[in-house]
């Protein structure tokens, strides 16, 4: 009953039975939501009345439902996008009970069961680390320890691609610390870090086990063996441009939902 | 597929194996071990199946994909059998070739075979390369022969009958006493005799007891274990479950380093199939003997290699090290006695086992058995995997096999055992490489990573190198560790940078003793080695440094770009590479490189044609 009163009462403007019908009927030819096309029908009106053909009060008046309509549709955007957030976060933990599940919520896989955490989000989100936490019983300092002092987790969120320079011995007297040196210039940013339109993480490792191939970068899962520091630049710039996509799925991170749902700023 | 009741279903199905396949029909062996990976061996491999389709000639000839050949400077690798004609650097543009004039009409194509470096003259077969021909390639040959993901091409090649022959003819107690009588050591890094840990184990008290494969390899510059485990894993597997019949454990794992997913997936399909013959499982050919295996993936951390702190690693722990005062073989894994060997010790069992422990002594030096796989790396010609037998000369390895030094430099030191090792120089080039000659002159056998350098390189700056590794791993528990390398560290920054006197090459002695002495574990007791033998070897850099000049014109604080004027073209190059804009000139002038701005990256130094961009001291620039 209630649902059915608040189709009638859209934003606000009681619609005869002739609007409703011709409402309906444009609802079901068109791809739009009533929303939508209440809001271009004002916008028509507002530019018919804006050429001078209408009388102030009833300008006031035109503009006061469209701010109605308008924050109405925000409003709805902006449930549809926290619901999206909820379930999506849902789905992230339900991800993490099939991964536990795989090791039957055996304490001691722990690093098992956060090394496939890390590999399909590239890095561990906390409310994951709380889950897992939760689920096979262990303190989250514990977690936390493990997560900080093994080299493949990441407790932040990685670029869309990750750079690695060898840094193992044989590509340290092959020049090595000169392509890191290269890359540092070219994106920016220290080894460690990534950069801020969360494009590239940069990374400096020890070896990447393809000594004879040395000096090695490795860009995702593709290696670039024999470099000289003026290669760098324009490999990466390969990526920075799209020219290359990653060949692997897509990064995916979770979405911080906290920022969604704040209420926009009124200007 | 059935499984094998025992030996002699193995035998049977050996039989049916090499039955099936015919000898003369072509085979292109296409290696896709990192190395040639990288440089897209698995273009080259579906180029080669499409290409066959186009020639109709699809079944008529097989493909394969192999472990890593070694040879991985010549990358990718092709090996057409049963002629044993090597392709080497291979491109997709070459298959076609390939396939309409070698496999059709067995010509060969002279621009992919191998060029000696001192003849001159091309090189056909596989075997006659200078880099293979002067290996001993018993535990890695069989690379090349067999596809990484195929039990059956391994069990063809006699695999598992070292197993079938210890469960259905040997005692525990036997495999033991061959073991120990092949005096097979410990090829991970410390030497120890295997065989004596196994006794150790199997006599500890304590049920269940378990076996380890310890695939972490962390040295950096070393891959061997890496390429017998993507490659080959069979072998390992196979070594293992014979290691576990003779000390009497029940479960196994492998542990493998993060960074190596290839030999996760390998080692995983082969315990699969392995399972599915029944060579793993329950009631091992018939023997009674039951085994499983698990796979641990190590999640980056270079001191959990280190045996102890495995072990709490697959306990789902921290890697931290703990205090030995009770050996892991007694109290290892869940405090139950626990045998951790290297991959490449466990792929040496099936050998001592099928031949004979006489047969394996006869390799190798008075205490040191066998053969040893290098990562032969750095500086050198022929880069790649080298096996040779124990007491071969460090001068055979890099000139022989390793074909020298590239661009006329000159040789300056080998380093051997990664992190924990030394530099060896020039003067010591002639002694035999075995666990106890390498210990002698200030190094060690480590994994097996042999790095060579050359003239170019600075070795206060390798010390430093290896002192900033190894602090970055040093895991903080033990004092020494922890505090001895990060102050190690600041005195060697002090030096490159021309910043020290020798009161602090002194203090950098003192402070190498105590981390030797007074660290928990192998990695800070064998820290100071880098720094002990470049010092030992190289004191003349140190003290250089101490006067504000790097030989080398390696670090980076004590030298200056410049561009000889009479030299330079004008033409500009360096100009444009120039990062920081700190060149400036006109075309077809002069161009002068701004010291101020200039970060020293040497990107002109690189893309300069004419030679014309040098290093000078900054002490002779001021």
């Amino acid at each position: 009953m209630k649902k059915e009163k608040a189709k009638t009462h859209f934003v606000g403007v009681r619609l005869t039975e002739e609007q409703k019908r011709a409402l309906s009927k444009l609802e079901k030819t068109s791809d739009l939501s009533k929303t939508d096309i209440l809001l271009r029908g004002l916008e028509l009106l507002s530019e018919y009345y804006s050429l001078g053909l209408d009388r102030p009060p009833l300008n006031a008046e035109l503009k006061k439902l469209e701010n109605e309509a308008m924050h109405h549709f925000q409003e709805l955007k902006r449930i549809k996008r926290r619901e999206e957030s909820v379930r999506e976060m849902v789905q992230e933990l339900r991800d993490i009970d099939k991964i536990i599940d795989e090791y039957n919520g055996d304490k001691s896989a722990l690093i098992q069961i956060l090394l496939k955490i890390q590999a399909k989000n590239h890095w561990l989100p906390k409310p994951a680390l709380m889950w897992v936490s939760e689920r096979l019983d262990i303190p989250m300092s514990q977690i936390l320890n493990i997560a900080t002092f093994y080299k493949a987790f990441s407790l932040d969120p990685q670029g869309e691609h990750l750079v690695r320079v060898c840094l193992g011995t044989a590509c340290h007297v092959r020049g090595g610390p000169k392509i890191l040196d290269a890359a540092e210039q070219f994106l920016g940013v220290e080894p460690g870090e990534t950069t801020s339109d969360l494009k590239f993480t940069l990374e400096g490792v020890n070896c990447l086990g393809c000594c004879a191939l040395g000096p090695v970068m490795m860009v995702d899962d593709v290696h670039y063996g024999k470099l000289d520091s003026s290669k760098v630049g324009e490999i990466l710039s390969k990526y920075r441009m799209k020219e290359v996509e990653r060949s692997e799925d897509k990064r995916k991170g979770v979405i911080p939902i906290i920022h969604e749902s704040k209420p926009p700023k009124s200007s | 597929m059935k499984k094998l009741q025992s030996t002699s279903d193995m035998e049977k199905l050996r039989k049916e194996l090499l039955q099936k396949r015919d000898s003369s029909k072509s085979c292109i062996s296409i290696c896709s071990g990192t190395g040639c990976h990288a440089y897209g061996s698995e273009k080259v491999v579906s180029a080669f199946e499409n290409e066959l389709k186009k020639q109709k000639l699809e079944g008529k000839v097989e493909i394969k994909r192999t472990g890593c050949h070694g040879f991985c400077e010549k990358g990718p690798i092709v090996v057409i059998y049963p002629e044993e004609i090597c392709y080497l650097q291979v491109k997709i543009e070459d298959v076609t070739d390939i396939v309409s004039q070698t496999i059709k009409a067995g010509k060969i194509i002279d621009r992919l075979l191998y060029t000696d470096l001192k003849t001159g003259k091309k090189v056909v077969h596989e075997s006659e390369i200078p880099f293979y021909k002067n290996q001993t390639r018993l535990i890695f040959g069989n690379n090349r022969k067999i596809e990484s993901k195929n039990i059956d091409d391994y069990i063809a090649l006699d695999g598992y009958n070292a197993l079938g022959k210890a469960l259905s003819e040997m005692t525990p107690e036997k495999v033991l006493g061959e073991v120990k009588k092949a005096n097979l050591r410990g090829r991970g890094g410390g030497g120890f005799p295997a065989g004596r840990k196994w006794g150790s184990v199997r006599n500890a008290p304590g049920e269940p007891k378990y076996v380890i494969v310890n695939c972490d390899e962390g040295d950096p510059g070393a891959y061997m274990d890496r390429s017998l485990m993507e490659g080959n894993p069979h072998s390992v597997i196979e070594g293992l479950i014979i290691g576990a019949y003779a000390i009497g454990s029940h479960e196994g794992y492998v542990y493998v380093r993060q960074e190596y997913p290839l030999a996760v997936e390998n080692t995983e399909l082969a315990i699969k199939q392995a399972e599915e013959y029944g060579l793993l499982g329950k009631d091992i050919l018939g023997s009674g003997f039951d085994f499983t295996i698990k796979i641990h993936r190590g999640a980056g951390a270079f001191v959990s290699g280190e045996s102890s702190a495995l072990m709490s690693a697959i306990e789902g722990k921290v890697g931290e090290p703990r205090p030995k005062y009770t050996h892991t073989s007694e109290k290892g894994l869940w405090d139950k006695p626990t045998c951790l060997n290297n991959v490449e010790t466990w792929a040496n069992v099936p050998f001592i086992i099928n031949k004979g422990a006489d047969w394996f002594r006869n390799m190798g030096t008075e205490n040191s058995k066998g053969t040893k796989i290098f990562s032969l790396v750095g500086n050198v010609n022929n880069t790649g995997l080298v096996e040779v037998p124990m007491g071969i000369t460090l001068r055979e390895i890099i000139y022989d096999i390793g074909g020298g030094i590239p661009n006329g430099k000159k040789f300056k030191a080998v380093q051997t055992g990664g992190p924990s090792g030394g530099c060896i120089p020039e003067s010591q080039l002639d002694i035999p490489v075995d666990f106890d000659e390498l210990g002698k002159v200030g190094s060690m056998m480590g994994s097996g990573g042999m790095i060579v350098m050359d003239e170019d390189t600075c070795m206060v700056d390798i010390a430093r190198y290896f002192v900033k590794f190894l602090s970055q791993e040093s895991c903080g528990k033990c004092t020494p560790c922890r505090e001895g390398l990060r102050h190690m560290l600041r005195i060697l920054n002090d030096i490159t940078s021309g910043k020290a006197d020798e009161e602090d090459i002194e203090l950098l002695e003192e402070l190498c003793e105590v981390v030797k002495d007074a660290s928990l574990c192998a990695l800070g007791q064998t820290a100071p080695n880098p720094v002990l033998s470049t010092l030992k070897y190289f004191r003349d850099e140190y003290e250089a440094h101490l006067q504000g000049e790097c030989p080398a014109k390696v670090c980076k604080e004590l030298i200056q770009y410049y561009i000889d004027p009479e030299k330079c073209k004008g033409c500009g190059l360096c100009l444009e590479k120039c990062p920081t804009g700190a060149i400036s000139g006109e075309k077809k002038g002069v161009y002068t490189v701004d010291v101020e701005k200039c970060i020293k990256c040497g990107a002109c130094f690189e893309v300069c044609n004419f030679d014309a961009v040098s290093k000078i001291s900054s002490k002779e620039c001021k």
